[in-house]
């Protein structure tokens, strides 16, 4: 651990920190994902759903419904026990930490990819779908479009900027898109390239350190809270990157991986990248994250043939579970 | 509903025939055949008993595993096998999957089980409700089967609160959801087009939810929609029929299904509504017949009165929503982009052949074009022709799905075996353009290097009698008391239809079993040019003195065409009319261009709808029958005869 980070750690990396040190969770690894690999005779998974990493038991529960299609959770970051499903269906929350759920979105919402929580207003809840944005004002209970300056909808990952919470970075079919006035509207930004944007994380370390992946042009990275775009890991630059991850513990380690790639993995802030691709169950990986409990544990989600972590930069792998698991997405989320 | 009957003028002769009021001479006449409004709804009400006979003697009630919930309805509604329908419904209800597959038929069910099931089975039912979340689904026919089933199963309980529903919503909020969805499918579907329309599989994935609402929804409002869609829905597929089979272009169709249209449910369809081919065990007909539903009386006689006279028959419909690369011909429907999907029918009294303008006009199971033709009995019979481009791409997946790039196709595949095969024998191309003047189709291919499949295939059925390649270059045909002419522009190899690779566990079984029965002897005409068309030429036997006369005639047809660098033709059929088509362009008959764009939803001699209008004219003779779903009325009108 690099002690120095401490005086720029925020947010959930601080939380992580603090609870590393008190030896608990206040976060936990989640996994949205559908059983794809036993589905034969049908367009249905074998299972589907969210299920949470249990360090302690080294094992995967589920939290929430059996729903078909959820793509990711989400909870307030400021009342875990909200928590948000974006899913095929629509929106599914929370209010009292996942003993009741309901489907709060409506027949006009569906195909929800990602749902980000205003950490200091609850009542802003920011939702992305394949039809583009939805939001609501009410901490979730109903729901409206939110597209307006969008070129394209088609719309893959959403966050909000924490320490700006009106700021939202949009990813879309037409790039990266922002907003400055909590998706009243939405302008391109000029530097993002043009096509499908499949993923953006942010360091936690480094709140100016943005990383995004993309469908057919590989990884690019903003080193100024998300102003200017440009081309990292050349290597990768023909690739659909489905997976983009910072360690929160450290703004230098970087990871990137997608569609046949294995997993790259850069320690100098993308100045630089190598793969570790071995000992990966599948070179193709669907999702990403760094332990926020762990300090430099990377966690890998790869197509159907399981999940892993290192805790190596990417060299020698440990079996996570999962096996013959499509997962959506990978992450951590506050728990209470 | 209202009738106006502005002139009884024609049902003068039959009233004077009844009432013995002719000269003597006449009155050993046998009168004509004439099948009363009493007697078709007599001979339906009595194919729909027969329907639900057939489901109650197919029961097994030694064996509670197995069955259905369209079996327990049956058996519900007739008031036999209670105890295994009781127990039946809790074992297949162990674990519950199927979305709204499971859905409807529950709702089906419950419905039949008023006054029967006892109150431990209600809480047993409702307790499913409660604890199982059923996916909305991605397509057209899930989102309507899934509201159609949550509104009646809310209505059944009006009282219960979130606290009872898997959503957390209250059978009053979800009942004002559906109603709002359903709504707007209405209006949207009588404005613009059905999405995943004409399907001869899928037509009763509609038919089954919005006989579910004409049967048994309490909301009037709900029920006259469900009444009327019905209507129209029947419609769509009468005038493009022929003895019950769905001819024409589809959205979606199965490879069993292509090869032998009598298989269809809506071949199934066509018995139970215009006693057409033969009865086959349909679920969707079970439900139907459970409904109540009868069709209007001019259907039947659309169905059967229009032998005489073939005529051209013109639909707009749209595209599956297109959720990215919508292309530069889409339009936006409330915030989804769509594109328009132009149809053009031919329906003879010996054929049908239809098309739509080709492209990527739904994902995965497109039939762009196809001929069907009248055999004596349909059974066994693969009375078709059909051609495509066998396109399989990410491209196409993520138009139309989330997944991703380098998993949708892989995920298609897990269901729809074939899609990414080039043996396959439906589906879009975007390098696929077709064009239509009554008995002539032009399809025209223009494939850039690197495509995945860079072929075109034809079908060539076994029921395609005395096929010969004549040294003209035209391949001729007899399939029924039709024959057939095609010319391709460049030349290609005989090749079985086989989907024997396809045959392996799973999926591959599913879709592709009775290989032997369905498909052994036919073949396509593989072609591997790039740049490739071919027109076909169909007429009907009775035109010609014999094969031989038909054969001659089409040898002396002039023909122009070249494929570089653009596929082009220009061709004078058997009417006399010069067609001109270029790849990428449009269609010109005798120097006039065709333009699709300003096409109604419906037009033709036996229906007319405008665009955006949510009205539907049927006729027949000088009866009209009219549909308005603004103000969900019905009206019957006589006109005048001339």
């Amino acid at each position: 651990m690099k002690y120095s980070i401490f005086s720029i750690a925020t947010g959930l990396a601080a939380l992580a920190l603090a609870a590393q040190a008190q030896g608990t969770e206040h976060s936990k690894i989640f996994a949205a994902l559908a059983m794809t690999k036993a589905q034969e005779s049908s367009p249905i998974p074998t299972d589907s759903g969210v299920f949470l990493y249990d360090a302690q038991a080294d094992d995967w529960h589920r939290t929430g419904p059996v729903i078909q299609a959820i793509n990711s959770i989400a909870t307030d970051p400021s009342d875990p026990e909200r928590i948000f499903l974006a899913c095929g269906n629509g929106i599914v929350r929370s209010m009292d930490g996942g003993e009741t759920w309901r489907m709060t979105s409506g027949w006009r919402e569906s195909d929800f990819t990602k749902i980000a929580v205003d950490p200091v207003d609850g009542g802003n809840v920011y939702a992305a779908s394949v039809w583009g944005v939805s939001v609501s004002r009410d901490g979730g209970a109903s729901w409206k479009p939110a597209n307006k300056g969008l070129a394209e909808k088609y719309s893959r990952t959403i966050i909000v900027d924490e320490r700006k919470p009106k700021r939202l970075l949009l990813g879309t079919a037409d790039g990266i898109y922002q907003s400055n006035d909590g998706a009243n509207t939405w302008k391109p930004i000029r530097t993002s390239p043009k096509l499908v944007i499949l993923r953006i994380a942010r360091s936690e370390a480094d709140l100016d350190l943005w990383i995004a992946g993309t469908e057919g042009q590989g990884v690019y990275i903003s080193r100024d809270d998300g102003k200017k775009w440009v081309r990292t890991a050349e290597a990768l630059s023909e690739n659909n990157i489905y997976a983009v991850a910072v360690d929160p513990f450290d703004a230098a380690n970087m990871a990137a991986a997608g569609w046949g790639t294995g997993v790259w993995v850069s320690s100098d802030s993308g100045e630089s990248w190598s793969k570790r691709g071995e000992g990966l169950p599948s070179q193709n990986v669907t999702s990403m994250t760094f332990d926020p409990n762990q300090s430099g544990r990377l966690w890998v989600s790869t197509f159907e043939e399981g999940t892993v972590y290192s805790d190596q930069q990417g060299d020698n792998w440990q079996s996570g579970g999962l096996m013959g698991a499509y997962v959506y997405d990978l992450g951590m989320i506050p728990v209470k | 509903m209202r009738l106006r009957t502005r002139n009884l003028k024609s049902r003068i002769l039959p009233l004077l025939l009844a009432a013995g009021l002719l000269p003597h001479g006449l009155r050993a006449e046998t009168p004509e055949t004439f099948v009363s409004d009493a007697e078709l709804a007599i001979q339906f009400r009595e194919r729909c008993e027969y329907v639900i006979d057939q489901v109650v003697e197919r029961t097994d009630p030694t064996n509670t595993k197995r069955g259905g919930m369209f079996t327990v309805a049956a058996n519900l509604h007739r008031g036999t096998n209670l105890e295994w329908a009781r127990a039946h419904i809790r074992e297949a209800n162990e674990n519950p999957t199927g979305a709204m597959f499971w859905m409807h038929p529950m709702v089906l069910m419950m419905e039949s089980g008023r006054g029967v099931l006892y109150e431990e089975d209600w809480a047993f039912i409702q307790e499913l409700w409660r604890t199982y979340f059923p996916y909305r689904g991605d397509t057209e026919n899930h989102w309507i089967m899934y509201y159609a089933s949550i509104y009646l199963a809310s209505e059944m309980f009006p009282e219960a609160g979130p606290e009872q529903w898997y959503n957390g919503k209250s059978s009053a909020v979800n009942m004002a959801e559906a109603k709002e969805y359903i709504s707007d499918w209405i209006r949207i579907t009588t404005s613009y087009g059905q999405g995943e329309y004409d399907s001869p599989n899928y037509i009763e994935e509609y038919t089954r939810p919005m006989a579910l609402l004409a049967g048994w929804a309490q909301d009037p409002v709900v029920r006259q929609q469900g009444k009327m869609m019905m209507d129209y829905i029947l419609l769509d597929y009468v005038v493009e029929s022929l003895d019950g089979l769905y001819g024409g272009a589809h959205s979606r169709l199965y490879p069993r299904y292509l090869l032998q249209p009598s298989l269809t449910a809506g071949a199934a369809h066509g018995w139970l509504f215009f006693n057409q081919g033969e009865y086959r065990a349909n679920a969707g007909n079970t439900l139907i017949a459970l409904s109540g539903y009868t069709p209007p009386p001019i259907l039947y006689r659309i169905a059967h009165g229009r032998a005489d006279e073939a005529y051209v028959h013109r639909e707009l419909k749209r595209t599956r929503w297109r959720l990215r690369n919508a292309g530069p011909d889409a339009f936006e429907i409330d915030g989804k982009s769509t594109t328009p999907v132009y149809k053009y029918s031919y329906v003879h009294p010996d054929y049908i052949l239809g098309s739509s303008q080709g492209g990527l006009l739904q994902p995965i199971q497109q039939q762009t074009w196809s001929l069907i033709w009248r055999e004596d009995d349909h059974s066994g019979k693969t009375n078709t022709m059909f051609g495509l481009q066998p396109y399989s791409s990410p491209f196409e997946g993520t138009m139309y799905f989330g997944a991703d790039w380098d998993t949708v196709t892989d995920l298609i595949a897990r269901s729809k075996v074939d899609y990414d095969s080039p043996d396959k024998l439906e589906g879009g191309s975007p390098y696929e353009h077709v064009f239509q003047d009554e008995s002539t189709l032009i399809a025209l291919y223009d494939i850039p290097e690197g495509t995945r499949f860079p072929l075109i295939s034809t079908l060539f059925s076994r029921d395609l009698k005395n096929r010969e390649e004549d040294e003209s270059g035209w391949i001729f045909g007899q399939g029924g008391s039709v024959y057939v002419a095609y010319f391709p522009f460049a030349p290609g190899e005989w090749k079985e239809v086989d989907w024997t690779g396809l045959l392996k566990s799973g999926a591959g079984a599913w879709f592709s079993t009775n290989f032997e029965e369905l498909a052994r002897g036919s073949q396509c005409l593989v072609s591997e040019s790039l740049k490739n068309g071919y027109i076909v030429e169909v007429a009907a036997a009775s035109d010609y003195a014999s094969y031989e006369a038909f054969k001659s005639a089409i040898r002396d047809l002039p023909i122009e065409y070249k494929l570089e660098p653009t596929p082009t033709v220009t061709f004078t059929n058997l009417s006399g009319k010069s067609l001109s088509a270029t790849y990428g362009g449009s269609l010109s008959v005798n120097g006039a261009r065709i333009d699709p764009t300003k096409w109604k939803l419906f037009d033709g001699p036996y229906s007319k709808a405008e665009r955006e209008s949510e009205m539907l004219e049927i006729r027949f003779g000088q009866e009209r029958y009219s549909l308005d779903f603004k103000t969900l009325t019905t009206e019957t009108t006589i006109l005048e005869v001339e």
